[in-house]
Parts: structure tokens; sequence; C-alpha cells
């Protein structure tokens, strides 16, 4: 009898731990590196029941080309910045919000909603925006030295700088100092872009997106693009570390909640976008990471020294002088090509 | 069938189906997809074309990465040779109880996974580094040295992480060294130098081509140490592939690239293959 009573025990803990695994609910979260606090997680989890699986990725390409593989049982939240919800959106790798499910858009700043990248918000909701500027460690380089994206040509700065390592912010710079749109569409306005980076490549050490501001307080550069979110907690750390918006103006983005096409849980997925719209989760959002947020009585919450801080919350002059990221439809594929020539190096 | 006949069956049936299904197939779609059209929606489209491979060889910055990283790991395989030798050398010299104990710190850093070991590089070749911080405290220099994204800390890194495969297959060979030989030479009158030259070298030789291959060979795959101690230059063939695969989405161009490494790579071990036919042939 021996035997049989064995395999019954390890078939009742089979049985046991699958319905136990079933019986938890899960949403599968993707997002970048360092954008959402672990408490809220947890906030969340403790909230509703439902479990989160989270993991990062430090590049749109990245996340594009893992959701583009998987067909089903995939991701049920990504975020995606503005010209990559478009070209998901194009594609059909988004599912249709369901709005009635979200009444916490009422919170929402209607000035970053119905968006041309994405009508209606059909298929995204906006979670934190924020800006592409220039860090400058001022233990090294005077601040005043540092004005505008022009200066990181300097030939000063061989072999110093830090990039984004993303294509867009990287050409938004070129752009903008030859006078161009940083959404242009024109092929020759961005290869005359393209020709300029070109000059750039020799000052540039690294190009990093998960954590930029680590390169800065490890001492390994001392001048680089950083979001401003980053610069702000970098600033924490080292108080020399400061962020300028260069003067021919920095790039705005706008990172978006989606359900991918393929989602396990959208029901799990649409509680969890709705709870991430709560003024005191996109308080708690913005005190961690330093990025505005576009609910709006979230920032009468904060404490004053955040939300008079200009590195988080631009004045209304910054925004004007720079420019939101927009989507560029199929010229993508020339920024793409352009791109990945000056990654290889010709 | 005997049962022992069953048994070698099965055996061999697990081992070639393992090896069908996860050597071959995999194999067959790089190759299949190296071929195929790249389609920025969807992937790939089924329908043939070669553009993959002229890409690589036409356009220059392939060619570029590829001698960058043959640069590389030879620098690489040099480094390990020139400090694993002598090092080889010592141990299989030394009394045999000390020997086991310098080969078990040898192999220590293997439980440790060798991306942990990489960020751990970091800490020591970093500005404020470990490096760093005992040179200045040494008085050796004055301002920290800025090693860390640049080529050196690449190679640095490299050689941390190779150097017991050069070590393994030298102190095997030199451990079964006649050590009778050399004092034989010593006696007809041969100096330490042509000791070595004569006696020793040829004799160690497929140890030193061992290491060597086994160094080269997968060195210039090893994407993550580029991509976390290097900058801004890529660096190897393997982060070329990777970036093919997953940020730019050329999955023909990236299957291409693989392709061409491993023909390279097979054809360096088929050398070594002739060389080592060759060598045994000249012993008899």
């Amino acid at each position: 009898m021996k035997p049989l009573f064995k395999s019954l025990i390890i078939l009742t803990v089979v049985v046991v731990a699958a319905i136990q695994a079933l019986a938890a609910e899960k949403i599968y979260v993707y997002n970048w590196t360092e954008y959402l606090p672990e408490s809220v997680l947890a906030q969340f989890t403790e909230k509703t029941g439902i479990e989160v699986v989270y993991t990062t990725y430090d590049s749109n390409e990245t996340m594009y080309a893992k959701l583009k593989l998987i067909k089903k049982d995939g991701y049920d939240v990504a975020v995606p910045s503005t010209y990559f919800v478009s070209k998901m959106g194009r594609e059909g790798m988004l599912m249709t919000l369901d709005h009635t499910r979200l009444p916490n858009m009422k919170h929402l700043d209607p000035d970053i909603l119905n968006k041309d990248y994405d009508p209606d918000n059909n298929y995204s909701i906006p979670y934190m925006w924020g800006s592409t500027g220039i860090a400058v460690n001022t233990d090294e380089i005077p601040q005043e030295q540092i004005t505008s994206w022009k200066d990181l040509w300097k030939p000063e700065f061989k072999g110093k700088l830090l990039l984004q390592d993303d294509l867009r912010e990287v050409f938004h710079m070129a752009l903008r100092i030859k006078g161009f749109s940083g959404n242009t569409t024109n092929p020759g306005e961005i290869e005359q872009a393209y020709l300029l980076l070109k000059d750039l490549m020799p000052n540039v050490l690294l190009f990093n997106s998960d954590s930029p501001r680590l390169p800065f307080l490890a001492g390994e550069v001392g001048i680089g693009m950083i979001w401003n979110g980053e610069a702000w907690m970098a600033q924490k750390e080292n108080p020399a570390i400061r962020y300028v918006y260069p003067k021919e103006g920095a790039s705005f983005w706008v990172d978006s909640f989606v359900i991918p096409q393929g989602a396990r849980n959208p029901k799990g997925a649409h509680a969890f976008i709705n709870f991430m719209m709560n003024p005191d989760v996109a308080k708690a959002c913005v005190e961690e990471y330093g990025y505005p947020t576009p609910v709006k009585p979230a920032i009468a919450l904060l404490d004053s020294n955040i939300s008079s801080n200009r590195t988080i919350f631009p004045d209304a002059k910054v925004i004007q002088q720079g420019e939101f990221q927009n989507d560029v439809g199929p010229a993508i594929e020339i920024y793409q090509k352009y791109w990945e020539k000056l990654r290889t190096g010709n | 069938m005997k049962i022992a006949d069953k048994t070698r069956f099965f055996i061999i049936l697990l081992i070639s189906g393992w090896f069908i299904l996860f050597g071959v197939t995999p194999l067959l779609l790089l190759v299949m997809t190296s071929f195929l059209t790249m389609d920025p929606a969807d992937l790939v489209q089924f329908s043939f074309t070669l553009k993959a491979y002229s890409q690589l060889f036409i356009e220059p910055g392939y060619i570029i990465i590829f001698i960058r990283s043959v640069k590389l790991a030879l620098a690489t395989t040099l480094l390990c040779l020139g400090f694993g030798y002598p090092f080889a050398w010592y141990t299989a010299r030394m009394p045999p109880k000390w020997r086991t104990s310098v080969l078990i710190l040898l192999m220590i850093p293997f439980w440790t996974n060798s991306l942990v070991r990489t960020y751990a590089m970091r800490m020591v070749l970093g500005t404020h580094g470990i490096l760093n911080k005992s040179l200045l405290s040494l008085g050796l220099i004055n301002t920290p040295l800025k090693i860390m994204y640049t080529d050196y800390a690449v190679l640095a890194g490299l050689f941390y992480l190779m150097l017991p495969f050069m070590v393994l297959p030298l102190y095997a060979t030199i451990e079964k060294l006649n050590f009778q030989l050399i004092e034989a030479a010593r006696d007809l009158g041969a100096g330490a130098v042509s000791a070595f030259t004569k006696i020793i070298f040829p004799l160690t030789l497929p140890g030193i081509m061992a290491g060597c291959i086994m160094v080269f060979v997968p060195t210039m795959g090893l994407f993550y140490v580029a991509s976390l101690l290097g900058g801004a230059r890529q660096l190897l063939v393997g982060n070329l592939i990777q970036q093919q695969f997953l940020n730019a989405r050329n999955w023909p161009l990236g299957s291409a690239t693989s392709i061409v490494l491993i023909i390279f790579m097979a054809l360096m071990l088929i050398g070594y293959g002739l060389l080592l036919h060759r060598f045994s042939r000249e012993r008899k």
C-alpha cells in the first residue's frame, strides 16, 4: 500500500498547487526600467487581489520586438511612447480600450488627451510625460557653459558624452539645431540631421537608456542627454548634477498604458490602468521618479518643493520652446535606417 | 532484443533526438531565415533573397565590426596565453596538494554567473572603483583613470572571464610533460631558451592550440561583456546579432551574421584539427 499512499500525496500536492496557480488572478505588466514604484504594485494587489508580474525594457524597440513575437497569452499592459502607440495601433497590435471600465479618466488633464497619435484615446491612457534635456556635472563643467544642444558637439567633450539609446530623442537634437521640427517626415531633413550626428559620434562615450543617471553618479560621464526625472533623482544623490533645458528646445514625450492584442487578462489590465489614475497613486509615482503626471488632482497633493521644481514641472515658456514627440508615420523607417548606420559606425 | 541492446538503442535515440531537436532544427531555421526577406510589420516575408548576405558583405559597417571583433578576440587570446602559460606552468610544478587548491581557486569564480561577474568588473574598473581608489591611495596616479566604457574595459572583462579556459588545457598538457626530457636537454648543453623552444614549446603545443581555440571562439559571441563594459561603439559580432534580432528586427540579417560567424568558427576548428593531425604524424 505504501507506493499508492506516496503517489496519493504527490497527486494532492500537484492538484493543490495547480488550483492555487489558477485561483490567483494575474496581470503581466511590461514597463520601462525604474518607472513604477513597487509599493504601488503591492497596493494594487492588496486592493484588487490581482497579482502583478512585472518585467521591464529599456527601449521602445525592444518592447515592440517582443510584443510582435507574442500572438497570444502575452503581456496585459505595456507602456510605449506616443509614436509607438500609433505604430502599434496601425499594425493591429493593440486592443481598443473600454472607457466605461476607466472611470478615473476624469482626473486626466484634457490638454494631454485626444492627440494625433491616438485620437479619442482609443488605445492608450497617458501614464507620465517628461522631457529630454542635458545633464551637467557642475563639478567638472561650469553650468553656464552649457546652454544648447549644440554644446554637446564641442571638441573638448571627445569620448565623454552619454546619449540616450533612443533614436527619436537623438535625432531631435540634431533636427532642432538645424532648425527643423523634431517630428519631421522630410527625408532630406532627416539626412541632414544624420550627417550632423555623424560628427557627434566621436564625442559619444556610451548609449544608455536603463538609468542614464547611474553613469553620472558613478563619475563616468560629466555631460549628456538625460530624462528630467532621472536628472532629478541624480540631483538628490549628488547636488552637483544639474538639468539644462537646451535653448533649441527640449524634447517632450508621453508614455502611455496600452493593452496589447493577445493579453491574457484584459479585465485585470483595465482595472490596473484605472488604478494608476488614482490621484494618490499618481502622486506616489511623481515623488518616486520625478516625472510630471497627467493626473491633475495629484499635483495639488504634492509637496510644494516638488510641484514647484522646474526640473520636474517645466514652466510654460520652456514647453513652448520645446516640442512634443509625435507620430512620424512610415518615416520612422528612414530614421531607423540612419540610426542603425550611426550605431554600427558607418 | 536483449536488454543491453534495448538500453543502448534507447540512449542513442535520446541523444540523437536531443541533437536533432536542439542542434539541427534551430540551425536549419537559422539558415532558412537568413534567406528570407525582412518585413517591418511582420518580421519576415517568405520570399527567397540573398539580400541579407549582400548587405553583410557590401555595406562597410558590418565588415568593420567583424574585423574589430577578430582583433579583440585575438588580443584576449594573446593576453590569456601570456598570463595563462606561466600560471599553468608553475601550477603544474607545485607539490600535488598545492596544485589542487590552486585549481580550485581558479574554478571558484565559475560558481557565480558570468553576468554577475561582469557587473562586478564595473565596480573594479569604474572612476570611483576599487582599481582607481587603490592606485590613488598608493600615489601612483593623481586623477582617476577613465577605463569604463572603453575598449580596454571590454578587454579586461573578456580576459578575466576567459582565463580559466586557457589555463586548464595548458595545465593538462604541462602536467603530463616528461620533465626528464628537459633534464636531458640541459645535460646535453641546451640553455633555458633552447630547452623551451626545442622541447617544452613543441610538447605543449597541443595545449596551447586547444587553449587558444577555447578562448578565441566563444569570445566573439560574448555580447553582454561588450554591452556592459563597452561604450558606444559596437565591438563584437555578438552585439551585432543581438541588435539585429532585438532592436532592428532584421532577422534575416541577424541570421546571416550568425551563419557567417558559425562558418568562420568551423573553419578555425577544421584548421586546428588539421594542425593537430599533422603534428601527431610528425611526432611519429
